[in-house]
């Protein structure tokens, strides 16, 4: 399927949820680290999460650069577009 | 679709490390059959090359390098990413006369300054004259060393002009690498390594610890800039010709039962975790589809990296048991990256033994009794606990140094202990290294006055085998107790609100020279009134767990420290603290948890 921008941001708030006990509003500059408080073992667990949901594979020298949702949703569209 | 490399050559006669360069050991490995195998992060296959392919390409790099203009001996910094680049450039530098320093990869979220800062410090101690890292990684490398002669690629490398070099290989009596293991990140320490010792290592970890023999295969996730995956899971096997499964850390720490699934389905008789690494499986366990997984050709299954815990393996035991899996296999070992990679190794095919001992003998003495005069017993999974009444602790034994390396228990005078007396761990032998890289006061500072290597461990020996019992300059004395801070941390991090690695523990002098406990743990939680609860489970688990009471100081995630291999650095914890850099959440704006100049270090 064809990943908008819009989609993909939508898909992560979902697989962010079971890291956001809190139920936070979850914003594109909602930082995954001071926000949602993610840790190394959390962040591992997500990225496998978002790895199956779109089928790609996030390296994780990409890791240091996303603070943020917005880097996120930006770091998969980068590699959904590597297809 | 790649075919693996073989686990034995049909033509080649199996030689154990006998080796005294890399270079001699890579000339021999090429004329087989067997290599080095990179899987994808669910798996599969990606690459297969043999110890001759390994060679070839290492060898065409050395005569490009030869090109850059480089002294002998010149530092190459290498991010070491788990590839075949990573072990093109690292044999290459061999060949070439250059010494390569491996470099961590990245792995926080928004860790970017971190790492970069990270990164420069190793870059400049070492003064490398060029770095090369994968293309993603690129754009932290060039941020943290921008004046050197080359950054790039290893396809920027492999571009270099190729006619006309020559081979520069490094003799036995030369340089072989620099391993950052130990240190701070503003400060981190490179082991200088020679070839004599990663040749007398090697030896001994495959004639003595591993008796590796012809069909064994190693299979391992663990990083190639630390020292128990590149000496034990790079060096040491090609130095035997022993055939390699790689799977990247991250696919393990994404999906940790990848690593049985590969030891399995290629036969894997050879691979090393820390403590932690079992616990991930075990905590993960057996799902559907990893029914099929066969373990029972897996006969050393080692233990190194940081304390041994019985009780996580036999839990992995206990899960893992249908596949086949034996608990004899398991194999405890110590070992630092100053002494190359090992120490000592437990005995082949007996499993995890512990000692046991008197907890409160030891909380007074600082020495250990057995238990109902019984030293040994196997782990059962019950490591602490109540004997016939009496309180008992239980240290898993690492065994008995390799051959023509020593380990002796020294007193804070240097003056040998008698077995069962804890005391300061020292090691000799041809592994221990020449110093850190150009840093004489670091190399003196871990040198006893008769030229041993203090390893900072704390220990004590039985009938000739080493008991580690914690890290000397992290011990807590209260009141004349001793207190390991890892068993604080842990009993603390065994919580349900509490993660793993977010608890550190250390004393400090306070300005009434009275020692205090001090346990520092990040928090997740919003609600005050929720920490404060939080603080009080805390403060109740640590006195049942060592019967002294502490003071808890709340922090956000991510203020923990750790060393650049991972490990958390304690000190660095506490020196944030006493220099006001930790202060509590709830308590920021009060005194309390404040610190005032009348602080001083600890004594031991």
């Amino acid at each position: 399927m064809q990943w908008t921008a819009d989609k993909v941001q939508e898909e992560i708030v979902t697989l962010l949820q079971p890291f956001n006990p809190k139920g936070i509003e979850i914003t594109p500059e909602t930082d995954l680290s001071a926000d949602l408080y993610m840790d190394s073992v959390a962040a591992m667990n997500l990225v496998m999460e978002i790895e199956d949901r779109f089928e790609i594979d996030i390296p994780i020298s990409l890791l240091p650069d996303v603070n943020n949702l917005q880097d996120l949703v930006e770091a998969v569209l980068a590699q959904l577009s590597k297809g | 679709m790649p075919s693996a490399t073989a686990s034995t050559n049909s033509n080649l006669s199996f030689r154990i490390a006998e080796f005294e360069t890399l270079v001699d050991g890579l000339d021999y490995a090429a004329k087989g059959e067997t290599g080095c195998n990179f899987f994808s992060p669910r798996g599969e296959l990606q690459q297969a090359l043999t110890y001759r392919e390994i060679r070839e390409r290492a060898v065409a790099l050395a005569q490009r390098f030869d090109r850059l203009g480089l002294e002998r001996g010149a530092r190459v910094a290498l991010v070491a990413e788990t590839s075949p680049d990573f072990l093109t450039f690292f044999y290459a530098c061999q060949y070439a006369g250059l010494i390569p320093v491996p470099l961590p990869l990245a792995i926080n979220l928004g860790g970017h300054d971190a790492y970069v800062e990270r990164l420069r410090n190793m870059i400049g101690r070492a003064g490398a004259e060029i770095a090369v890292g994968p293309a993603e990684l690129l754009h932290y490398l060039r941020e943290a060393a921008s004046n050197l002669k080359m950054v790039g690629t290893p396809e920027d490398f492999y571009a270099l002009p190729a006619s006309g070099g020559d081979l520069r290989p490094f003799t036995k009596d030369e340089a072989c690498y620099i391993q950052y293991s130990s240190g701070s990140t503003s400060l981190p320490r490179g082991v200088f390594v020679s070839q004599r010792a990663i040749t007398s290592n090697a030896r001994g970890i495959g004639q003595h610890g591993l008796e590796l023999r012809p069909g064994d295969r190693a299979t391992s996730w663990l990083p190639l800039y630390h020292d128990m995956g590149l000496v034990g899971f790079c060096l040491t096997p090609m130095l035997s010709q022993i055939t390699l499964d790689y799977l990247a850390t991250k696919s393990f720490a994404l999906r940790p039962l990848t690593w049985l699934k590969l030891l399995s389905q290629y036969g894997g008789t050879i691979s090393f975790s820390p403590t932690f690494g079992y616990d991930l499986c075990a905590t993960r366990g057996l799902n559907g589809s990893a029914k099929t997984i066969d373990l029972s050709h897996w006969r050393v299954a080692g233990i190194g990296g940081e304390m041994v815990r019985a009780e996580i393996l036999s839990r992995f035991a206990e899960t893992f048991g249908v596949t086949g899996f034996s608990p004899k296999a398991f194999l405890p070992s110590y070992g630092l990256a100053e002494s190359t990679l090992a120490v000592t190794f437990a005995s082949l095919d007996k499993g995890v033994e512990v000692d046991r001992i008197d907890q409160e003998h030891y909380t007074h003495t600082g020495n250990v009794s057995p238990v109902n005069g019984r030293a040994n017993g196997k782990a059962n999974g019950h490591v602490n606990g109540h004997i016939n009444g009496s309180a008992a602790r239980s240290f898993v034994i690492c065994g008995a140094p390799m051959p023509g390396h020593e380990v002796e228990v020294r007193s804070e005078t240097n003056a040998p202990l008698a077995d069962h007396n804890v005391g300061r761990v020292v090691v000799r032998g041809p592994s221990v290294m020449d110093g850190y890289f150009n840093d004489p006061a670091a190399t003196a500072a871990v040198t006893t006055e008769d030229g041993w290597l203090d390893t900072g461990d704390l220990g004590y020996m039985i009938d000739g085998k080493l008991v580690v019992t914690g890290r000397r300059k992290d011990l807590v004395i209260l009141n004349g107790l001793n207190i390991w801070p890892q068993d604080v941390e842990w009993a603390v991090e065994a919580l349900e609100e509490v993660r793993g690695s977010d608890v550190a523990c250390f004393s400090v002098i306070e300005t009434d020279g009275n020692e205090r406990m001090i346990v520092v743990l990040q928090c997740r939680m919003h609600d005050t009134a929720a920490r404060e609860s939080l603080r009080k489970k805390v403060v109740a688990t640590v006195r049942k767990t060592c019967g002294a009471d502490c003071r808890v100081v709340l922090v956000p995630p991510k203020t923990l420290k750790f060393t650049s291999s991972g490990k958390l650095s304690r000190s660095a914890v506490k020196a944030d603290y006493i220099s006001g850099e930790i202060s509590d959440l709830n308590l920021a704006s009060s005194r309390q948890a404040a610190p005032t100049p009348a602080y001083s270090e600890q004594r031991r």
